[in-house]
């Protein structure tokens, strides 16, 4: 899976988690958005794995910078399945 | 009352409907928001209410936060909370304060939250310096540390030593919600320890309190014990094993942010910490009014007739309305109120309570009895004005969602339950809609304690005899001797058919030929009811004799397996001889006819007196001579005795 077919999953979870229109791009982080909060990140985490069944190992969500990191680790976690 | 004959016509539309799915919730949240809709709050209790997972609920947490920022709250009751644990106690919090705001919509509180600091809450309940006897909280939940929690030694220490460090374990934690107490007057929430669900150290692990699993047990027993009123445990043991121990730690959350429980039992025990709070403000339930039809028993009584109805052993279906029965019954122990509102003609819907040999319920257990063609709301008014209470403190329970509808239309404070198609599940909906559960012991329960120990005196010096003659004795056994009537015939069939073994004749019949016997002047019929001081057996003997001049022939006897050796067959024998006797009958004959399974009845008429005269291969078959025979002395109590008239 590449990097913008994550992204293009992710979306529709980020439409459902946020109350405005959040458009996912690879530089997109979370200082960017005025809603995305540690509540939100936590949500997302969580969402991610249950959508795309895979689970993070530890420590390693939070150190993902940017829409374009996240999306990169969860296609590594997608490919090793 | 049944679907059918239901007028739907008067059943407004619902205002909220049920759960729905998570995605379409979502987007039916944001478009009310959006419209600044107030049936936002409506919707988004009964998705918090029915949300299954951590996301779903942050989720719905996140949205009623943004909703708030643009000027769309409920009216809210203001309460003070603070959290402390020996963990990181975000979102926790925000979960728990999310359940405050939705979950009992149109009532709703907004919680001022005291966030203690990860794992230090011994201090911050110590040293009186600590900001929290400024916050002045109502409520302080604490979430003690498992790791403070956890047997110091070796799993093969002994036992005394073990057991001290639980106890003093949970005095410790006992000793920290008092000085909280003290130092504020706030409620204390205690979370007890969930059980750990890895395998290590195998089944031993129920050997020795040395275990996490057995240490953590007495721990949470010890505080449960002995936890004073205003201690309030929110019990992570029992959340954890309801939803499976295997996730209810996750060494991930712990390593990356020391959360407390995997994600599932964090939703569970916020939810539940919200539950014992919003308990604190709201007065408890005292009255569960019920619907008839479909409800207490299967069937409609006014079109099934009293021998229609669904109720009792015969069936799956009888049973499962029999053992809802036997749980309301078990909540009037606790004090709370039994009262009925059926659409039906009164004599109709009292005659089961009165009449029908498998009910529980009985009219004395019913506090109110409302059974007419009124709108149901105005019922439950009438109960509660004839009651003296208030609506806050009922809770109406039917399987009709039309008459839920307008029950919670028009009498919002009544709380409903709406029972599934399926009686086998009305319990278990009733136990979890948690409505009736005990909070803390009244000066009335105490007395009530102090009963129970005479009682449990009294059994102690039960459970010592030894011999036969005084165990039977101490069963304290009653039984009730009728003679067939209609309204057993099915169970008097059912226990025809199935029984194999104390059965000395094996003969087979349907409920009409049971009818026929009790029509024919030449035969009678017996059925035996006993009950001890465990329980209700329920019927367990059928006896038919038949005349022929001075003879009675035991055309069939038998009888449940479970209750031999209970004297039971010689309380049948004894009654057997007495409508002898009143039918001026000298002899009684008894037949066994050998078949695969009924060899434990071989011996039988010669055990209890019985001569024999013919022997085949097929048949044996023995005499008693009536005036002969003296009543065998037997520790039954006979409550009843068949043809009472004769």
């Amino acid at each position: 899976m590449t990097q913008s077919e994550v992204i293009a999953q992710l979306q529709p979870i980020f439409d459902d988690l946020f109350m405005e229109r959040v458009v996912l791009t690879p530089e997109l982080s979370a200082h960017d958005v005025e809603e995305w909060n540690s509540l939100l990140q936590i949500s997302i985490v969580l969402a991610v794995e249950q959508h795309f069944k895979i689970r993070f190992r530890v420590g390693e969500a939070e150190s993902t910078n940017n829409v374009g990191e996240f999306a990169d680790l969860i296609a590594r976690r997608v490919a090793e399945k | 009352m049944s679907r059918d004959t239901l007028e739907s016509s008067t059943s407004p539309p619902p205002a909220s409907g049920p759960a729905i799915s998570a995605a379409r919730g979502v987007a039916e949240l944001k478009e009310l928001a959006s419209a600044k809709d107030r049936r936002f709050f409506s919707a988004l209790r009964d998705q918090t209410v029915a949300a299954q997972t951590l996301v779903d609920v942050l989720m719905l947490a996140s949205l009623r936060k943004r909703v708030a920022q643009r000027g769309l709250s409920p009216e809210q009751q203001a309460i003070r909370v603070a959290v402390l644990g020996g963990y990181t106690l975000y979102p926790l919090n925000e979960l728990i304060g999310h359940f405050l705001a939705a979950a009992w919509y149109p009532t709703s509180y907004s919680a001022e939250f005291l966030v203690g600091d990860y794992d230090n809450y011994i201090s911050e309940i110590i040293d009186e310096s600590s900001r929290l006897s400024e916050f002045r909280p109502e409520v302080i939940v604490i979430v003690p540390s498992h790791r403070r929690c956890a047997y110091s030694g070796y799993l093969f220490d002994p036992r005394e030593k073990q057991e001290g460090e639980a106890r003093a374990t949970a005095a410790h934690i006992l000793e920290l919600c008092q000085t909280a107490h003290k130092r504020t007057g706030a409620e204390i929430v205690l979370f007890n320890f969930p059980l750990p669900g890895r395998s290590d150290p195998g089944p031993y692990r129920t050997r020795t309190l040395g275990s996490d699993w057995n240490f953590r047990k007495l721990t949470n027993l010890e505080l449960g014990l002995n936890a004073p009123s205003y201690v309030h445990i929110c019990d992570a043991e029992f959340l954890s094993a309801r939803r499976g121990t295997r996730n209810a730690w996750d060494a991930r959350a712990w390593f990356e942010s020391k959360q407390p429980y995997g994600p599932e039992l964090t939703l569970d025990v916020a939810r539940e910490a919200a539950h014992l709070i919003v308990s604190l403000r709201q007065s408890p339930k005292k009255v569960a009014v019920l619907d008839l039809d479909n409800t207490l028993w299967g069937g409609v009584v006014g079109d099934d007739g009293l021998d229609g109805i669904e109720i009792g052993d015969t069936s799956p279906r009888g049973e499962a309305f029999k053992a809802f029965q036997q749980y309301l019954l078990s909540l009037t122990g606790r004090g709370i109120l039994l009262a009925v509102c059926s659409k039906n003609d009164y004599e109709k819907a009292v005659e089961p309570f009165e009449k029908h040999p498998e009910m529980v319920l009985r009219m004395k257990d019913i506090v109110s009895f409302k059974a007419n063609w009124q709108p149901k709301s105005e019922n439950i008014r009438q109960i509660a004005a004839d009651l003296n209470l208030g609506l806050d403190s009922f809770v109406f329970i039917d399987d009709n969602p039309a008459e839920i509808e307008i029950v919670r239309q028009f009498l919002p404070e009544v709380e409903t339950v709406l029972l599934s198609e399926d009686p086998s599940e009305y319990a278990g909906m009733l136990q979890d809609a948690r409505f009736f559960e005990p909070k803390s012991l009244t000066a009335e329960d105490r007395e009530r304690v102090g009963q129970y120990k005479q009682e449990a005196e009294r059994r102690e010096l039960l459970s010592h005899v030894t011999d036969m003659g005084s165990y039977l004795e101490s069963l304290a056994m009653e039984a009730a001797i009728r003679e067939f009537r209609t309204v057993d015939a099915p169970r008097i069939s059912q226990l025809i058919n199935k029984s194999n073994q104390f059965n000395l004749t094996t003969r087979r019949r349907t409920e009409a030929q049971v009818q026929a016997v009790i029509a024919d002047g030449e035969c009678f019929g017996f059925t035996v009811r006993l009950a001890d001081r465990f329980g209700d057996h329920g019927l367990i003997s059928v006896v038919i004799g038949r005349v022929q001049g001075q003879e009675v022939e035991i055309d069939t006897w038998l009888m449940s397996c479970r209750v031999l050796k209970r004297q039971v067959e010689e309380e049948v024998l004894n009654e057997l001889v007495r409508l002898a006797v009143a039918r001026n009958c000298t002899r009684i004959k008894g037949v066994y006819l050998p078949t695969a399974k009924n060899g434990m009845v071989k011996g039988h008429y010669p055990a209890l007196g019985f001569t024999a005269t013919v022997a085949t291969d097929d048949r044996l078959e023995f005499e008693l001579d009536v005036p002969a025979y003296a009543a065998k002395p037997t520790t039954i109590k006979i409550a009843e005795r068949s043809y009472d008239s004769i």
